[in-house]
């Protein structure tokens, strides 16, 4: 506002803003709403061409059936309604993709709080002088890419020449092919999942603890609580809104579990880590977009009712 | 509230103008095109043409073209060489863009997606397509019509220690599948093998050892127009490949990429491959200070079910002609000129692939090592997977079943009934 008016009185003859200034409006308002607009079109354009039409465009594809051979001729697809969405209910290959991310989502996330929120107050608390080290080393694999960690994990995996069998041997323990039997390999998975994703969840924890005030712990400590107790009493309560924020996050990061899968497994052996992404992701990739499209949009409902009882079961109340 | 009904009004929009102009069931595309394209003219070409391949091919062809390049001067050619991961999701944008290369390397499997998305010239009349093996020249042919030209081929047959074999009492391998699975039983209880023979327990490229088991027992896995996994003859290929497993002479739960290393050091001495593998093997075992490896092992035909004729899988690539491009003459030239026969053997000096023309094998290059000669033997009978557009999905499918027959012992027809059925749901994409 003050920009503008300032640069009215700059302006002796006032001829541009002369009719302007007869109208009931406040001076400049509409010129500032005028500016802004245009400040902020570039970004609109961006985001209709490159985000507002394709979820439009795949919202249409998911109630067609188009495939890759109607690419040139877009208009040519049949409309099936919700056929799409009835398909992925009566596919028995997307039930236990589904069924396999549940499985993921459902040992995953918590695993990956525990262990994230054990290693933030481990750190918060303890080994004070490494802790700038620790917290690197902790932080390291989310940033490492995930091709250099599934072949570090294949190595350790591996049934005979393995780090991890060869460590079982030692005690006396025959390790199974870790990633090539159907009841060991979506553990691994999981496992390697946790291993490099809990950083993020850490950082956010430490963060969070950081906040805790000194003399809430004092207090307590006066009235006789000991450690579990002032974790449980005074930290978990003030810590609420990060557990939320973290445990929303961790489960829309899980349940579009696609990358271990993906470059570890394929999805084998006998479909038993396929990941409904990765379900989705083949699908595409043969050319059913009408299906593919529909899978999305399935997918995107379930992270939205998880995130929606989260909120309802873990948002502070009293607020 | 507003942005809801908004989306609901531009669906039930869209759903309605999608309606009114459904695809036209009768009559494809395909049957309208000619079974050969419009000849073409050699005379003074001019201009660029642009040029993609994948793998080692795109980084050698630079060298090859220059060749062409010295016949027709006033011709440009830009080589891109493109990475196999990401080469299909290339095609098809650049397809679906309008944006395609003049001329292109094509995977086999792709030929009848990108015929289907009618992004193919037609073969001219000009290219003798009598001169390519067989089967390769099937890959470029989709509903009748041929759309592009074999470039390079590879076949599979089996690899066998003919050391062990010796010792286990065999001098040549069974061609029947009854007396080479008595083969493998037998290597089996030699001294220092674990396994007597590595087949791909399923998943991914699966079928290229399977379907040769039926192909050899004459069976077909498609007519032209439904996939038909389901005959007879494919189950027993199906039970015989699953009976390996069950009698546990080859292993179901093989470690990855040991291949190799177990093939060398003589605990699992057969597997099935293709030509790339001999180079493979040698080398490897020359790291390990076997030098005269050669000399230990031998390739054979697959063998065939009674009364059958071996018939393994082709494979290789294609090169075609994209419709949208403008320099339709020097294309085809260019695609003319790489299958020379001349051209051919210099490309086997430079890359090692096989040439598609079956009279380069006459030359001695190819002639000289006795392997390589099986190979090219193998090649006159051997065949492509069907070239429908969804033959890749149908074929993921197929493994996942190849991979329960081999894990979980299901039996053939069980397996083929449920692959079949994946398959009329998938249907052929024609």
């Amino acid at each position: 506002m003050s920009l503008v008016t300032g640069s009215r009185r700059r302006d002796p003859q006032g001829t541009r803003d002369a009719t302007r200034s007869r109208s009931s409006r406040a001076p400049g308002a509409a010129r500032e709403e005028r500016a802004g607009w245009l400040l902020t079109l570039p970004f609109l354009l961006l985001f209709a061409v490159f985000t507002a039409w394709p979820v439009i465009q795949s919202v249409f594809f998911s109630v067609t059936d188009i495939t890759n051979r109607d690419l040139r001729t877009p208009f040519q697809v049949n409309f099936v309604a919700v056929e799409q969405y009835a398909k992925a209910f009566g596919d028995p290959v997307f039930r236990q993709a589904a069924l396999n991310t549940a499985y993921f989502v459902l040992i995953g996330v918590p695993l990956t709080m525990t262990v994230a929120l054990a290693a933030a107050v481990a750190l918060n608390t303890g080994i004070t002088r490494f802790r700038a080290v620790y917290r690197l080393g902790f932080y390291t694999p989310v940033i490492t890419s995930i091709v250099a960690v599934a072949v570090v994990w294949r190595f350790l995996l591996h049934p005979d020449s393995g780090l991890v069998n060869t460590v079982l041997s030692w005690v006396g323990i025959d390790g199974p092919n870790w990633l090539g039997s159907t009841t060991w390999a979506m553990p691994s998975l999981i496992a390697m999942a946790t291993w490099r994703n809990f950083g993020t969840a850490m950082i956010i924890f430490l963060a969070g603890l950081q906040s805790v005030p000194q003399q809430l712990h004092e207090a307590a400590a006066i009235d006789g609580a000991n450690a579990w107790q002032r974790f449980r009493n005074v930290t978990v309560p003030i810590l609420r809104p990060t557990i939320l924020f973290v445990s929303v996050t961790t489960a829309i990061g899980y349940l579009q579990f696609f990358e271990e899968p993906f470059v570890m497994t394929q999805g084998g052996p006998l479909n038993s880590t396929i990941s409904a992404s990765m379900y989705t992701y083949q699908q595409f990739s043969y050319g059913n977009y009408g299906y593919a499209a529909a899978l999305s949009y399935l997918i995107f409902l379930v992270i939205a009712i998880v995130t929606a009882v989260q909120f309802r079961f873990l948002s502070d109340k009293e607020d | 509230m507003r942005r809801s009904t908004l989306l609901v009004a531009l669906t039930t929009t869209t759903a309605l103008a999608l309606t009114g102009c459904g695809r036209d069931d009768g009559g494809s595309a395909g049957e309208a095109a000619p079974q050969t394209g419009e000849a073409v003219s050699t005379e003074g070409l001019s201009g660029e043409l642009d040029v993609w391949a994948m793998g080692a091919e795109g980084e050698a062809l630079p060298d090859l073209v220059a060749g062409f390049e010295e016949a027709y001067p006033e011709v440009t050619v830009n080589v891109t060489p493109v990475p196999w991961d990401s080469a299909h999701d290339k095609f098809v944008n650049s397809i679906s863009a309008g944006t395609t290369p003049d001329v292109a390397m094509i995977g086999t499997t792709w030929m009848g997606e990108f015929a289907g998305m009618d992004a193919l010239d037609p073969t001219p009349g000009s290219i003798d397509t009598t001169k390519f093996f067989e089967g390769a020249q099937g890959t470029t042919e989709v509903e009748g019509t041929s759309y592009g030209v074999p470039w390079y081929v590879e076949t599979r047959m089996v690899y066998y220690r003919s050391d062990i074999a010796a010792a286990a009492g065999f001098e040549e391998v069974p061609t029947d599948q009854a007396g080479f699975k008595e083969m493998a039983a037998a290597l089996q209880e030699q001294d220092g093998v674990d396994w007597g023979i590595s087949l791909q327990p399923g998943q991914t490229g699966s079928w290229q050892t399977v379907v040769p088991f039926a192909w050899s027992g004459g069976a077909e896995i498609a007519t032209e127009d439904a996939y038909t996994l389901d005959t007879p003859e494919t189950v027993a290929a199906v039970d015989y490949f699953g009976s390996f497993f069950t009698d546990e002479i080859a292993d179901a739960n093989p470690p990855e990429g040991q291949t190799e290393a177990t093939f060398t050091d003589g605990s699992v001495p057969m597997f099935i491959s293709g030509p790339w593998m001999m180079s493979i093997v040698e080398d490897f075992a020359a790291e390990a200070g076997e030098d005269s490896f050669g000399e230990m092992y031998d390739v054979a035909p697959v063998p065939a079910a009674d009364g059958g004729e071996s018939s393994s899988f082709i494979g290789g690539s294609n090169l075609g002609v994209f419709a949208d491009t403008e320099n339709r003459d020097a294309a085809w030239a260019l695609v003319d000129w790489l299958t020379q026969p001349e051209t051919q053997v210099e490309w086997y000096d430079m890359t090692s692939a096989l040439p598609s023309v079956q009279s380069a094998w006459e030359d001695p290059a190819l002639t000289e090592d006795a392997k390589l000669a099986k190979f090219g033997e193998e090649l006159t009978t051997a065949q492509a997977p069907p070239s429908f557009p969804t033959w890749e999905q149908v074929a993921a499918a197929f493994d996942a079943e190849m991979e329960k027959v081999a894990k979980q012992g299901l039996s053939g027809e069980e397996a083929l009934q449920a692959a079949q059925q994946q398959a009329d749901s998938i249907g052929t994409g024609q």
